[in-house]
């Protein structure tokens, strides 16, 4: 990080990879070599895809493939490694015995600083997380070397609540982690359903004024094509860089973290949110609600 | 319906090396009718893989379809393979000199079977990994032999309509002569799908397209313009063919099953 009287630059990483579906020895192996690379680089903040750790596709593997992030040995690798640079992982977390979560979770300074997990599990058409995963409980906001961040895992990132909630709760860095499938053709390159992922990087990164970190993961997984196309937009809604469509990755870029001030200074949009109004309109909302 | 078929050319190359890479294969192989779905498959699979790691099988039932075999053969050269040629004629004929019959479609669906039989035998001796050439139009009607030419390791044309497979027949740059074709399953002399299923490919597909992609209902797609009639026999070919989409079932007994609730991933540790 290079910290001057008007800019605060941090480097960036974002790995857009193929794990590989059930093995976790592998995956591991993969990522140590991303934090290596990573840190040959001076990045700050190193980002994996959901589920980095084991691959989306699992059904009867989540059990099998779970882990208590508190007491698993590779984790215990990973927190020793994150003394230097900080990063985010996905994997299957056993919250309780038997209680399976798809989670994200963030190393710094030697430390998990914070565990998402996942709250909009996609069970519909080709999804079936629900089927197989306990939902999260919570968006959070937690500090970090570079300023409150939020996480988001895939489908959490495409209900604007959940950014809202971040956004409220003073969130600087947004970073979502997917593993999402793409589907439709396009006139341009890539999948048509990649637009919908750059639209809402857009508008959240610039109506609640924060960089959007979105990494999404490639590779095939039962015949289902992972779009790939990460990006990082600006607290302005500007994108600052963006990883190719379907192909493999590893995008490297700094940010200036004070352009949140500057953006926000401009327009104060988060001086003039009035969550309470929400908060009560929401209740009355709620009440309201009928089966 | 439109495609963008650089785009698909680019995904369907990597999903045959990726899948090719996963199984530990280094060598593909399917067999080739001098059609357009198979001339595609093939095209792709060079694309992904080099000819050198391509096996391909031509198949004919006596000299029935000689011009298919020739520019079966003429595809093979183009793209710098060599094509191992095996005639099915003293297979299916041995059989059915013992059980006779006069039923075309008998006969179709023994000699597509045949095919497979030689396919897999193939791939066991190649060490390569059999590529379906089947399309989605075909899956979505049930037009296809089940475990005939329906039985593959992979289907890389599986999410392209007949229509859109012409599209990227053409981005491919493959011949003519090819692309003119009247498409036919090969059942017998002078067999078109066409004209078996009484409907053009590009009006089988419109419809389709608004039935399965656009999950439209049946009263939509009709109020849209769409005969009455066609739209209620190409639902009637989708609902009789669902068996041949799935693994048959088995009646649940005991706690885990098999396709019941023994759930894992086709690429399991892949």
């Amino acid at each position: 990080m290079i910290n001057c009287d008007n800019f605060f630059i941090m480097k960036i990483a974002l790995a857009q990879i193929s794990p590989k579906l059930g093995d976790m020895n592998h995956n591991f192996r993969m990522h140590i070599d991303y934090i290596q690379k990573a840190k040959k680089k001076n990045v700050d903040l190193l980002v994996f895809p959901e589920l980095s750790l084991t691959g989306y596709t699992l059904k009867d593997m989540v059990e099998e493939i779970a882990l208590d992030p508190h007491t698993d040995p590779l984790f215990k690798k990973l927190k020793g490694l994150s003394s230097e640079i900080s990063f985010v992982v996905g994997f299957v977390e056993e919250k309780e015995k038997g209680l399976y979560v798809n989670s994200a979770a963030f190393f710094s300074h030697g430390k998990i600083a914070h565990i998402h997990r996942k709250i909009y599990l996609p069970t519909y058409g080709m999804f079936e997380e629900l089927k197989f995963f306990g939902q999260g409980k919570n968006f959070h906001t937690f500090p970090t070397p570079f300023g409150k961040a939020g996480m988001l895992i895939c489908y959490d990132f495409l209900h604007i609540s959940s950014s809202y909630l971040l956004f409220v709760g003073g969130s600087e860095l947004i970073i979502a982690i997917s593993a999402a499938p793409g589907r439709g053709f396009s006139d341009d390159e890539g999948y048509a359903s990649t637009r919908m992922w750059e639209l809402m990087g857009e508008a959240v990164s610039r109506f609640f004024q924060s960089f959007v970190i979105y990494c999404n993961r490639v590779g095939f997984e039962d015949g289902k094509s992972f779009a790939g196309g990460s990006f990082i937009y600006n607290p302005g809604g500007q994108l600052v860089a963006k990883s190719p469509y379907v192909d493999e990755d590893f995008l490297v870029k700094n940010i200036d973290l004070e352009e949140i001030r500057r953006f926000r200074k401009y327009r104060p949009y988060r001086r003039d949110e009035k969550p309470e109004i929400t908060l009560e309109a929401f209740k009355r909302i709620v009440a309201k609600y009928e089966d | 319906m439109k495609i963008n078929p650089a785009f698909a050319e680019k995904l369907l190359t990597r999903f045959i090396k990726e899948e090719l890479s996963k199984f530990h294969f280094k060598k593909g192989i399917l067999g080739l009718s001098g059609g357009l779905d198979s001339t595609i498959c093939v095209y792709l699979a060079v694309r992904a893989i080099g000819p050198k790691n391509v096996v391909v099988l031509i198949m004919p039932y006596k000299d029935t379809f000689g011009r298919d075999v020739q520019d079966a053969m003429d595809i093979a050269r183009r793209l710098k393979l060599k094509p191992c040629v095996i005639n099915i004629s003293p297979m299916v004929d041995a059989y059915y000199t013992k059980h006779p019959t006069d039923n075309r479609i008998l006969k179709g669906n023994k000699m597509a079977r045949e095919r497979m039989s030689i396919l897999y035998d193939f791939s066991e001796r190649e060490k390569a990994l059999i590529l379906g050439t089947s399309n989605k139009t075909e899956l979505l009607l049930g037009y296809g032999t089940i475990h005939g030419d329906m039985a593959c390791a992979i289907n890389p044309l599986g999410d392209l309509y007949k229509t859109q497979i012409r599209q990227l027949a053409r981005h491919l740059k493959i011949p003519e002569k090819i692309l003119k074709k009247k498409p036919t399953a090969g059942l017998w002399t002078g067999q078109t799908d066409e004209g078996e299923l009484g409907l053009s490919y590009a009006k089988i597909d419109k419809i389709l397209f608004q039935l399965a992609d656009l999950r439209k209902s049946k009263k939509e797609v009709i109020s849209e313009g769409f005969p009455k009639q066609d739209v209620e026999k190409i639902i009637r070919l989708i609902k009789g063919s669902e068996f041949k989409r799935h693994l048959p079932p088995i009646p649940k007994i005991s706690a885990r099953t098999v396709g019941h609730d023994f759930l894992y991933p086709y690429d399991r540790d892949r």
